[in-house]
């Protein structure tokens, strides 16, 4: 299994909360205050109900009454007034405090290495991009403000209570037990419970999105009963996670109410017995009990966001593991000399005792033209992205200008040598954006004239918007083959003196690719470009052909020499003329014995 | 209790939304009625805690310490119930909930499997992902609300005569005076709605483009952009965070007016309540019981408009299932009356004659004219015919069966590789995978065959993916296997593998493949080459070469014409 990203240790979530909230003191003191105001002005409800009691029972005049209800109201108002800006003020804090979080995030994950994603997969720091962020964007806005005023207004409610009778207070502590053990053996099992609840359920609606989107494949291969089967599974899934929750809460409600209860049921029976002792007044057991009664609400509320905040806590610790993950050792370095590149001994595997590059020897030429062709999963790609800075060879150095590429700075680096593979990628935003992404300053002659190098200018001039047109995932698709004009372009508005292209134009229809390769050609004149492709016409025009087997380079040499060779290069090239040998053989290139350095 | 999801999700009755919902309910009416009755009694134990505080309060003022202890006791059964039918009515609620759900998910599924092809036509992309991610939801949940409405109206006009029953002016004080501020409440939520509504929108595109960052991050890396992209995310976020900013500054006046609305009805009916105990008319119990009594009908009522407004979002949810169960395939199905094998299949628009058992090639100067041809071959769109017999006059489920149009747009389906490739173990595999040059995609995997896929098989490069599909379609072995432009995105040698491999593998069947790599080509029995659409050339691929130069440019890509 390739190794996970690190996930942060508690401490250390919990330090950078608190970190996060220390940088604004004086909003994080104005929020508790105005809240723990908005909760005391709560308090005076009940205390004049009871004086209110009291006074009806004394037999009193209307006038007095008349006083108190105009002090409740306005007890009131003065509380709904506080709670505005209370919310306020903690709405504002927490969005700050989210938005902090997450561009640190993307700012970190921007700059994650390369072979760190990997290894670890996308789907992973995918999740941890939008899944956890959205998981604490909730615990920030809802679960933190309410745990926070929960706790303050039973922290005073029971302060309050303790004021009218310390002896009525007394009865509260019947229900900790029962609260305490009840919820920490929910708490424990909850957070998994409704994790895996969640994940089931989006197996269901993944599963019916594909079989709605994949229709008339699921029509053409004769799916249909695989498709029922696999959605009565993913539901049979859904059931028995959603059971399991429904025992959790089956279990720890009525326990929750009762010891709800049961300080209620003593408060007022303690009460009742001190009134007829004639130790407590009638207003005080009436407050007393309206006290007790209006714990339950602030402790519910505290209860029922207990599994969220620990959600929350734990994607904080994801997306903080994220930001711990080793950083790449960034020294100062000489500038390059030139700008030749240059591969000695280059080793290289992705993974610890799965070497794909076996020792390459190979200098670039200013200039020249390269290409690369080999079997699949002979190393060409990799060496592409060796070439292009992307990973660092394990044993062995690529340096441009004698000076190693892992020991540029990365907006050094794409100055020096850029890398265009066959995957292609249109990032949301304007087509403009995307293509001025590598050099924001590009004036517009620039960005219309790298388009028409690659044969693209009249369908982005067709667009609805033209340039402005936002692309990308749900805004306007562009096909596989735009994309990969767009990702060309780019390449031109970078301007490196080196281009890595890996098989860059596959996507395009043949005829449109070696359109665009011509024209591309006469764009980077003077540039070096790496052509690696599966295209045999891409070899035939290129200045030298490096055939790639089995993480070697076993030819070197230009086209005309390696056909005479009679090599593995000459096999395939006849058979893709559909000459000389004839189809009926197909080239067998590990057969081919490897070839030293052509003589140039 | 009930065991989900049901084995057959019945006939659904799609005449209307309001008609689909109560199917729904009727297909769970046993839960249904159960939830109610349990809504109803807990509800009703909720609104007589307050009488109960108050009968006891009452007996202590009155020095009667028997009646004390006697109602703080019933108060305790009155409370342990109220626990257990609250948990009750949530067991069934979420149970009819889900069954509503899933029952929808059940016969949506089956009517997409009826409507196959004919689907993505006729219903657009993102209506069907909002079945999948909020409809199921909110008809769910309408289903839920039907039953816990029902029991907060009940609850309603019990709490509505225990007032009425201790004093009549004050009992309407309360009546008219709750609804009056749920309307004013409800009038303030729907703007704060819409508002939500925009935020959770702009966070979704926030999220969104973050996760287009680290989808692109190696395409990022290859050409740098980085500290471009970074200013960009936070641009985006602190306008997300402006507008949680906003959205909150409506939400605080939302929850100071709930502070306040009730707040200053509850003071209104104690000064009321307090003025009348003075004279008599009540006693000081009742006083404390009608606070109780109507700070807790603002519970039910809140119920009654949620459960509007969850109706409402379920109605407009069904009406969406309502129109996808309603859509009609193409065309009525033919009997199938006349049903030739192994014939001749043929599309007299083009010209294109495939010869039975043998390896056709097409090829196409505009690689569109050939995907078309390959259409109308698989009866996707009309024309074609078999042995004689046009495809459209036999059932279409033969058609499919006998004849497989293997495309590049074919969507890789997740869970397990080898449930997507081999579905029904036809034991083709391991020759399919040969043939398909696919096995070292299948040694890479962690698991092999039994490896997860991701969706759409993202996972897997272009040539992968590629070679994937190829290996089904082999795996399904029809007679007729058309094959568009399997090749275009492997290499060159493992192209000419494929093209070796693919003849034997195919050997004694109808196969056509829609290509101009010549490495293919070179391995095919016939080549039919067409211009506009039209075939102008046949033979095998080193004829064509010799005698017909526009082929030899398009398949060489020698210099242009």
């Amino acid at each position: 299994m390739s190794p996970a990203l690190p996930v942060a240790g508690r401490s250390q979530a919990w330090r950078y909360a608190r970190s996060l909230f220390r940088r604004h003191p004086g909003m994080f003191r104005a929020t508790v205050g105005l809240h723990l105001l908005a909760a005391l002005a709560g308090l005076a409800g009940p205390r004049y109900l009871g004086d209110l009691v009291q006074a009806v029972q004394r037999g009193t005049f209307a006038a007095e009454l008349n006083g108190l209800a105009a002090a409740l109201a306005g007890f009131v108002l003065l509380q709904a007034v506080l709670t505005r800006f209370a919310y306020l003020a903690s709405a504002r804090l927490g969005e700050q405090v989210l938005a902090q979080l997450r561009e640190e995030f993307i700012a970190r994950v921007l700059t994650l290495p390369l072979g760190t994603v990997e290894s670890a997969g996308t789907g992973d720091l995918l999740t941890r991009t939008t899944r956890d962020v959205d998981a604490l964007s909730r615990c920030v806005r809802l679960a933190v403000p309410e745990t926070m005023i929960a706790l303050l207004t039973g922290g005073l409610v029971v302060v309050a209570l303790v004021l009218v009778s310390p002896v009525l207070a007394a009865p509260l502590l019947v229900g900790v037990p029962i609260t305490v053990a009840g919820t920490r053996w929910y708490v424990r099992r909850a957070p998994a419970g409704y994790l895996r609840q969640n994940a089931a359920y989006s197996e269901v609606t993944d599963g019916l999105t594909e079989t709605v989107e994949g229709a008339r494949t699921v029509e053409a291969l004769g799916r249909q009963r695989q498709r029922v089967a696999r959605t009565d599974r993913d539901l049979g899934r859904s059931w028995r996670a959603e059971r399991y929750t429904l025992f959790l809460r089956t279990v720890w409600w009525p326990v929750i109410e009762v010891s709800y209860l049961l300080p209620m049921v003593l408060t007022l029976l303690t009460g009742g017995w001190l009134y007829l002792r004639g130790t407590v007044t009638l207003g005080q057991l009436t407050a007393a009990v309206v006290y007790v009664q209006q714990l339950i609400h602030p402790l519910d509320r505290l209860l029922s966001w207990l599994d969220e905040l620990q959600v929350g806590a734990a994607s904080l610790a994801r997306l903080l593991g994220v930001t711990a993950a080793p950083h790449p050792p960034r020294p100062r370095a000489p500038r390059p000399d030139g700008t030749r590149i240059e591969l000695r001994g280059v080793r290289f595997g992705y993974r610890e005792g799965r070497e794909v590059l076996h020792g390459v020897d190979l200098t670039l030429r200013p200039g020249e033209r390269l290409a690369v062709v080999g079997p699949s999963g002979a190393g060409k790609s990799t060496l592409g992205r060796l070439l292009a800075g992307i990973h660092q060879p394990t044993e062995g150095s690529v340096t441009v200008g004698g000076v190693p590429l892992g020991a540029l700075a990365p907006d050094r680096l794409r100055a020096e040598v850029a890398l265009v593979s066959q995957e292609h990628h249109v990032f949301i935003g304007t087509l403009r954006d995307n293509l001025a992404m590598a050099r924001p300053s590009a004036p517009e002659p620039d960005v219309r004239a790298a388009l028409a190098a690659v044969r693209a200018l009249q369908w982005a001039d067709g667009l609805p918007n033209g340039l402005d047109t936002v692309v990308g995932e749900g805004a306007h698709p562009l096909t596989a083959a735009q994309a990969q004009q767009v990702a060309l372009a780019r390449l031109i508005l970078a301007d490196p003196h080196t281009l890595v292209l890996d098989e860059a134009t596959a996507l395009l229809d043949p005829r449109a690719a070696r359109d665009l390769e011509r024209s591309l050609a006469a764009v980077v004149r003077g540039r070096t470009v790496v052509a690696i492709a599966h295209r045999l016409f891409s070899a035939h025009d290129a200045d030298r052909v490096a055939v790639v087997e089995d993480g070697r380079i076993t030819e070197l040499g230009s086209h005309d020499e390696l056909v005479a060779a009679n090599g593995p290069y000459a096999a395939l090239w006849r058979s893709w003329q559909g000459r000389g040998e004839g189809p009926e053989r197909p080239p067998d290139m590990a057969r081919a014995r490897p070839r030293e350095d052509a003589p140039l | 209790m009930r065991r989900l999801p049901v084995a057959d999700p019945g006939l659904p009755d799609a005449r209307s939304a309001t008609r689909f919902l109560s199917w729904l309910i009727r297909r769970s009416r046993m839960t249904i009625v159960t939830a109610i009755a349990l809504a109803v009694a807990w509800m009703g134990c909720q609104s007589l805690v307050p009488a109960m505080v108050g009968r006891a309060i009452d007996a202590a003022a009155a020095e009667r310490g028997g009646a004390l202890l006697g109602w703080a006791l019933v108060l305790f059964v009155i409370g342990v119930v109220q626990a257990l039918t609250g948990i009750s009515r949530h067991r069934f609620a979420t149970v009819n909930w889900l069954a509503a759900g899933f029952r929808t998910v059940q016969v949506t599924v089956r009517q997409a499997n009826r409507l196959g092809s004919a689907l993505p036509r006729r219903l657009d992309a993102g209506e069907a992902v909002a079945i999948g991610t909020s409809d199921i939801t909110h008809i769910g949940g309408a289903v839920d609300v039907a039953a816990r409405g029902t029991g907060a109206l009940l609850a309603v006009a019990t709490v509505t005569l225990l007032l009425l029953h201790t004093s009549v002016p004050l009992g309407l004080v309360v009546l008219l005076g709750v609804p009056a501020l749920m309307a004013v409440v409800g009038g303030l939520i729907r703007p704060l709605h819409r508002r939500q509504q925009a935020y959770r929108e702009q966070q979704a595109r926030l999220t969104g483009q973050a996760a287009d960052l680290v989808t692109g991050l190696r395409v990022l890396r290859g050409v740098g952009g980085e500290a471009v992209m970074v200013a960009r995310y936070r641009a985006q976020s602190q306008a997300l965070r402006a507008a949680g900013v906003r959205t909150a500054s409506v939400e605080s006046l939302l929850e100071a007016a709930q502070v306040l609305l009730p707040g200053t009805f509850l003071v209104l009916v104690t000064w009321l309540g307090a003025r009348f105990a003075a004279d008599g008319r009540i006693t000081v119990g009742q006083l404390v019981s009608f606070y109780a009594y109507a700070a807790f009908l603002v519970s039910p009522l809140r119920q009654l408009t949620d459960s509007i407004d969850k109706l409402t979002r379920g109605h407009v949810s069904a009406r969406r299932v309502v129109r996808m169960l309603t859509l009609p395939r193409v065309a009525a199905e033919p009997s199938g009356a006349a049903r030739p094998r192994g014939g001749e299949l043929a599309d007299p628009e083009s010209g294109v004659r495939v010869v039975p058992g043998r390896l056709t090639a097409i090829v196409a100067r505009d690689p569109a004219d050939a995907a078309r041809v390959a259409d109308r071959l698989g009866r996707y769109a009309g024309g074609a015919t078999l042995g004689g017999v046009p495809l459209t006059d036999l059932p279409l489920a033969e058609v499919r069966e006998r004849i497989l149009v293997a495309e590049n747009e074919a969507r890789l389906f997740s869970g397990r590789l080898r449930a997507d490739l081999d579905p029904y173990r036809s034991g083709r595999l391991a020759e399919a995978l040969e043939a398909a040059a696919a096995r070292d995609i299948v040694d890479g995997l962690p698991d092999g065959l039994d490896s997860e896929v991701v969706e759409r098989g993202r996972s897997f490069s272009g040539g992968q993916q590629q070679r994937l599909r190829l290996v089904r379609a082999l795996v399904a072995d029809p007679e007729v296997l058309i094959l568009v432009e399997p090749t275009n995105a492997v290499d060159a040698h493992t192209e000419a593998r494929i093209a070796e491999r693919l003849r034997a593998v195919r050997a004694g069947r109808t196969t056509v493949v829609c290509t101009s790599s010549p490495l293919v080509l070179g391995h095919t029995d016939r080549v039919l080459y067409l211009e506009h659409g039209r075939v102008v050339a046949a033979g095998t691929h080193h004829e064509l070469l010799g005698s017909e130069p526009r082929y030899a440019r398009v398949v060489l890509r020698q210099e242009q014409s």
